[in-house]
């Protein structure tokens, strides 16, 4: 049945489709991160779980006239340049018959990644007439006339407020001082991936499947793909002991169920510890006709499959009602930013051990006191630095002034960084705050980091901790809640959503991700669930 | 002009990982009572369903005098109480925060010998009273640190201040 819960607690929980409003990790699951089965189903198809599909559509004006009867006949092809500067094809558009100033048709599909760097190159080919009863894909670039070239970065079309971009195009390697003429890149995400629906269930008449109790139900959906099989695209979390359970909503986005006409297959299990769930009964709906249950308020029986004991299909007694449904429209990270939500870094570094250098936390200042939160350029009030050229100076003229000294607190960093963040929330001004601490030691004040952490964890405030040397980081792993564990102050307080990142340097040296890739990974998802829960909408958005 | 109390608005959304004596499995009718001080109590109703990991999702509006410095929220199952929690005003209230901001809250619950049974998720929002001058209204990104109280009787205004 492809059972592959790995614990009884963690199988039980809500997978998929766990609704991120209201707190981001409220209500039992702490399965609205991102590690679960499902999600690693996806990554094993090439899938990051919070990629941003986006369409990029083309258009260029004034281009070179390379024909001598006619204008040219342009077509535009994006690669991606990897690391070792190779250009990789991503796609190409359509052929436009006699025009210098063309608006083609064809979208290319990229993956906008928050986190890494994607260089993009576009190239501008005049196609001879010869090939024109050609399917493009067959088109060899060699044999065409070479129009023009550009290049930029994924965010910087995104980030626009238009989300597009224009370029001057040159010619191949160099950017000369012949004008090419210009291209423009436009980004959209695909309306699909914005509509979502959030649908509580509830079944009535469940059979029961255990012996000495009832059965502990779940659902699972999964959408039916061409081939034939289906693919698992959220379940529920358990509820124990009832045969008429209701559980928690499920939201499901466009993109997991594609359209609202798609069938998908709900499957009720019997919750066993051993991992082998008993199927209680399925049945087969799209949304849509999950929407016309909820209004006509009616419920849709249950379908025992054909098994060795019988040939054919069991309609059950027990069925399945739609107690809620709703339509949402979710706002992406990219409506955010694209908005003009401000992503403000501060950066916190590390001044106990000599042997590091660059990376003031632990330092005495002149008037012999130890501080464990100073400005680094040394003023007593103002505490930024312009740019990186800034930071270098500060620390410069720091090690002028301040003496070493350890240990390693975090404390105070944390709840500096807290209340610029607090600060900010007053005058309702569109800024989400990231704290950058690299450090080579272990952090000496564990719980007072931690309260600090749980104090700001309600906040627009994400703290990236980058652990560089030799130490063993294994506390700091703690901090980083990714095991599902909500932090708890000494008072009692919990974490409200996991705000913090711990990469340890060494164990990225090696491998193809780079420290700054592991360490936004989890950006997005941070700050979605922060201006979510607090129905905070993009500038602008009404 | 101080007022005697001020309004908040609690939302009880869940609880999770409740237990009765730490072992067995909650059986079901658990609701919150909060109190913000002895005389001034509210609870939400049952959830008859949800076992362990109940949810109700139900606001409480409820007087806040001003000299309370923790509100009490504690889980009864059936006639027991199974779990308190205190909740600093503090955490959802004064400072830099401002009035109408939604604060999302979670705590650990504890039950009578003082073990852990559980947490609570809520929200709570102060209700404005519109007092508070250009903090809540300003539209520069500048840090308004409350004045002294005796500046002027009632109206808050933000001076920028040395931060450290």
């Amino acid at each position: 049945m492809g059972n592959c819960f790995s614990d009884v607690k963690g199988g039980q929980q809500a997978i998929g489709g766990s609704v991120r409003a209201g707190g981001g990790g409220h209500g039992g699951s702490a399965a609205s991160g991102p590690n679960d089965a499902v999600d690693y189903f996806f990554r094993a198809k090439g899938e990051h779980a919070l990629f941003m599909p986006i369409e990029l559509s083309l258009s260029a004006s004034k281009l070179r006239d390379r024909d001598i009867t006619s204008k040219s006949d342009p077509m535009a092809v994006i690669f991606t340049k990897r690391r070792n500067g190779k250009l990789e094809e991503i796609g190409r558009t359509e052929v436009i018959m006699n025009s210098l100033d063309p608006s083609w048709i064809q979208k290319i599909n990229v993956t906008y990644q928050f986190e890494i760097v994607q260089h993009l190159v576009f190239q501008v080919y005049d196609v001879d007439t010869k090939y024109h009863n050609l399917p493009v894909k067959m088109l060899n670039l060699e044999d065409q006339d070479f129009l023009g070239e550009a290049s930029c970065v994924v965010s910087e079309i995104v980030t626009k407020r238009e989300r597009s971009l224009t370029l001057n195009l040159h010619s191949r390697g160099r950017p000369g001082f012949k004008h090419l003429g210009t291209l423009t890149v436009r980004a959209e995400e695909p309306v699909a991936s914005r509509n979502t629906v959030e649908i509580t269930f509830r079944c009535s008449a469940l059979e029961n499947k255990d012996l000495l109790s009832k059965s502990d139900p779940f659902l699972r959906i999964s959408r039916t793909v061409e081939t034939g099989g289906s693919v698992p695209i959220c379940k529920t979390e358990v509820v124990n002991n009832n045969l008429n359970p209701i559980w928690k909503p499920v939201q499901l986005t466009m993109q997991q169920f594609v359209s609202k006409e798609n069938p998908l297959v709900i499957e009720c299990f019997d919750f066993n510890d051993s991992g082998n769930h008993q199927l209680i009964g399925k049945l087969q709906k799209s949304v849509a006709e999950l929407e016309t249950l909820y209004q006509s308020k009616s419920g849709a029986k249950f379908i025992s499959p054909s098994s060795g004991f019988r040939r054919h299909e069991k309609v059950l007694k027990s069925q399945i009602i739609v107690e809620v449904y709703v339509e949402k429209q979710l706002y992406s990270f990219l409506d955010y930013i694209s908005s003009g939500f401000e992503l403000n870094f501060m950066v916190a570094v590390d001044f106990t051990d000599r042997c590091f250098p660059a990376w003031g936390f632990g330092g005495r200042t002149p008037d012999c006191s130890v501080s464990h939160c100073f400005n680094l350029n040394g003023s007593p009030s103002e505490f930024e630095v312009e740019g990186v050229d800034g930071m270098m100076a500060a620390y410069t003229s720091a090690l002028h002034n301040v003496a070493l000294a350890g240990p390693t607190l975090f404390g105070q960093v944390i709840n500096k960084a807290a209340d610029i963040a607090r600060g900010s929330v007053s005058c309702n001004y569109a800024k989400y705050y990231i704290l950058l601490i690299i450090t080579d030691g272990v952090v000496t004040d564990l719980q007072e980091t931690m309260d600090s952490v749980v104090r700001a964890s309600d906040l627009p405030l994400s703290i990236l901790i980058v652990g560089v040397g030799n130490a063993n980081f294994k506390e700091m792993e703690i901090l980083d809640a990714d095991n599902g564990r909500r932090l708890e102050s000494s008072t009692g307080r919990i974490a409200t959503r996991d705000i913090v990142q711990f990469v340890p340097m060494r164990e990225v040296h090696g491998g193809e991700i780079s420290v700054v890739r592991a360490l936004l990974e989890e950006l997005p998802s941070q700050f979605l669930s922060y201006v979510r829960s607090k129905d905070i909408k993009p500038l602008n958005m009404s | 002009m101080s007022k005697s109390s001020s309004v908040i608005e609690i939302t009880v959304i869940s609880a999770e990982n409740l237990t009765i004596n730490r072992r067995h499995r909650v059986k079901g009718n658990t609701f919150i009572v909060v109190k913000s001080d002895p005389l001034n109590s509210q609870s939400t109703g049952t959830d008859p369903e949800g076992g362990s990991y109940p949810a109700w999702n139900e606001k409480l509006i409820m007087e806040l005098p001003v000299h309370v410095r923790f509100i009490t929220v504690e889980a009864h199952s059936g006639s027991k109480v199974i779990g308190t929690a205190s909740i600093p005003v503090s955490d959802f209230a004064g400072g830099h925060l401002p009035e109408n901001y939604l604060s999302f809250l979670s705590y650990r619950l504890r039950d009578g010998n003082g073990d852990k049974n559980g947490i609570v998720n809520l929200s709570v929002k102060v209700k404005g009273t519109g007092n508070s001058g250009c903090a809540a209204s300003c539209s520069r990104p500048w840090m308004g640190v409350p004045a002294d109280n005796k500046v002027s009787g009632g109206m808050v205004m933000g001076i920028p201040v040395p931060y450290m």
